[in-house]
């Protein structure tokens, strides 16, 4: 049921030229940004590292947006009702669309690869290449599960759209997906330890550089998000049952 | 010609009052004040461990940025919005004149904009420590209020492309996510290719960061006045292709009876 619904509505997103658009240019502007950034910054070197962080930040606004946005979308579109009626817990159905923003901002890192390796020439060579092919589904997946935790929070809000304006920058910066964590003040490291995005960008990373054993990051990406996965469906769950007896499930 | 302003003027406070009538000042606050905080401090801290330029380099010109996320997206807004909402036959249906209609939309988003440029530059100045000359305070401001309205006007035009084509949001997002590149904010002019560099100079951001760089650097109004200049021509460049496009769009729209199917 998860891989079916996944794949439904990751064909759905991919029927939206808004979206798919999107996935793909956005991030490989921010991709050329960064890369003009390194040259700058006379680190040539590392401009493979600098074209999966941008590529990272991709994945993290699809899930933040498509996620941020999963049901006040099913809302907008009328089948909001349907879905909730399924015998099937909220979480298990709210759970693909999840999982398809994070699918369909796996374009945005298949963008900017492919942007850096043609205009630039950014070699990928991958320290790991089998590694990286195992690190980048494990992150999505991770993320996938993180937006679960998103969804059921953000439909408590009657402007979630604007929140997740908000979140997208301080993700990206404490997450260490271009600006290493160790740049920032030191504060900000507990937020980041608890943040599977960390973890999901750092098993990446490394991956892609040989900077660090891969798995342990891996493992400690997919465990938060198991934990955001429980209590998201818990929330979910809640909300659920709590928008049926007010009445409110189609209300903002 | 007071009839003329009242519309401009009134018009535009009414149309900025709906738009952020379901919202709440948590969320204006959220989205328009710390959004842009955050980004400021993304690229500072980048730049900062790349060595690229220093804080003032990052505060500066991210704060002049920040008034363009409000304004190009307000001023996309004010025209999409009729269409999204069912009202824009009754806008266009008016016997007064639609390009001072729209035109003065965009009057408040640049408030707005200069608003959160303004909030953005004390903030981080505050947080980051720049320290800006007190001389320097006045010039800035006509500098961030030159940026927010060439911004607005800038929206409005790709608003205006909303007429004619349906993904507006999609021509707004990208142009956001281009004025990041292109207009020096965060890559020094000198490290983009030549062509990128043409670009950035038409487009609004770009002169005024110079400018509001040149001021808080001590260098006098003298040597930012030329950016000031270059900014309000390119706004006002903007507000002209704004209101042509509006006319031509909104002629075709009805000559192919397609405005509210397009």
């Amino acid at each position: 049921m998860l891989a079916v619904g996944a794949l439904l509505h990751a064909k759905q997103l991919s029927r939206s030229p808004f979206e798919i658009t999107t996935a793909l240019i956005v991030p490989v502007v921010q991709a050329t940004l960064a890369v003009y950034l390194f040259r700058a910054g006379g680190e040539p070197g590392r401009l493979l590292e600098a074209a999966v962080g941008a590529g990272l930040m991709g994945v993290w606004s699809s899930v933040l947006f498509g996620s941020g946005g999963a049901i006040q979308n099913q809302r907008w579109l009328g089948t909001l009702e349907m879905i909730m009626l399924a015998p099937r817990p909220p979480a298990l159905v709210v759970l693909p669309i999840t999982l398809a923003t994070a699918l369909t901002g796996t374009y945005a890192m298949v963008a900017t690869l492919v942007w850096g390796r043609l205009l630039y020439g950014i070699p990928l060579d991958f320290a790991r290449p089998l590694l990286f092919a195992v690190a980048v589904p494990g992150c999505i997946l991770g993320l996938g599960m993180f937006g679960l935790l998103l969804a059921s929070t953000f439909v408590l809000l009657r402007n979630a759209n604007a929140l997740t304006n908000t979140l997208e920058y301080p993700i990206w910066l404490v997450s260490g997906m271009l600006v290493p964590i160790t740049a920032l003040p030191a504060w900000t490291g507990p937020v980041a330890a608890v943040l599977p995005t960390t973890w999901g960008a750092r098993a990446v990373r490394e991956a892609a550089t040989g900077s660090g054993p891969v798995w342990p990051s891996l493992g400690i990406c997919l465990a938060i998000s198991l934990a955001c996965l429980a209590l998201g469906a818990l929330m979910m769950t809640h909300v659920e049952r709590r928008a049926r007896a007010a009445a409110t499930l189609a209300l903002a | 010609m007071t009839a003329l302003l009242r519309l401009i003027g009134t018009g535009g406070v009414i149309a900025y009052r709906a738009l952020f009538n379901w919202t709440t000042p948590a969320m204006f606050v959220g989205t328009l004040l710390v959004g842009p905080l955050f980004q400021l401090f993304f690229f500072a801290y980048l730049g900062r461990q790349l060595g690229v330029a220093d804080d003032r380099f990052y505060i500066v010109g991210n704060a002049v940025l920040a008034a363009s996320v409000a304004c190009v997206f307000g001023g996309t807004m004010a025209v999409s919005n009729e269409r999204r909402f069912g009202t824009l036959g009754h806008v266009l249906l008016s016997p007064r004149s639609r390009t001072a209609i729209f035109l003065g939309r965009a009057l408040p988003y640049a408030l707005n904009g200069l608003l959160i440029a303004v909030s953005t530059l004390t903030v981080s100045s505050l947080l980051l420590g720049l320290r800006i000359p007190v001389t320097a305070l006045p010039g800035l401001l006509l500098m961030l209020a030159a940026a927010a309205l060439a911004c607005g006007f800038f929206g409005l035009t790709l608003g205006a492309i909303g007429l004619r084509f349906r993904d507006v949001w999609l021509v707004s997002n990208v142009a956001v996510a281009l004025l990041l590149l292109l207009t020096g904010v965060n890559v020094p002019a000198a490290g983009l290719p030549a062509g990128l560099r043409a670009v950035g100079g038409v487009l609004p951001i770009t002169h005024a960061a110079e400018g509001a760089r040149r001021l808080v650097a001590g260098d006098g109004f003298g040597a930012a006045a030329p950016a000031l200049a270059a900014e309000l021509a390119i706004g006002l460049g903007y507000a002209i292709l704004a209101a042509a496009l509006l006319k031509l769009f909104e002629t075709e729209s009805r000559r192919q009876a397609t405005l509210e199917t397009v």
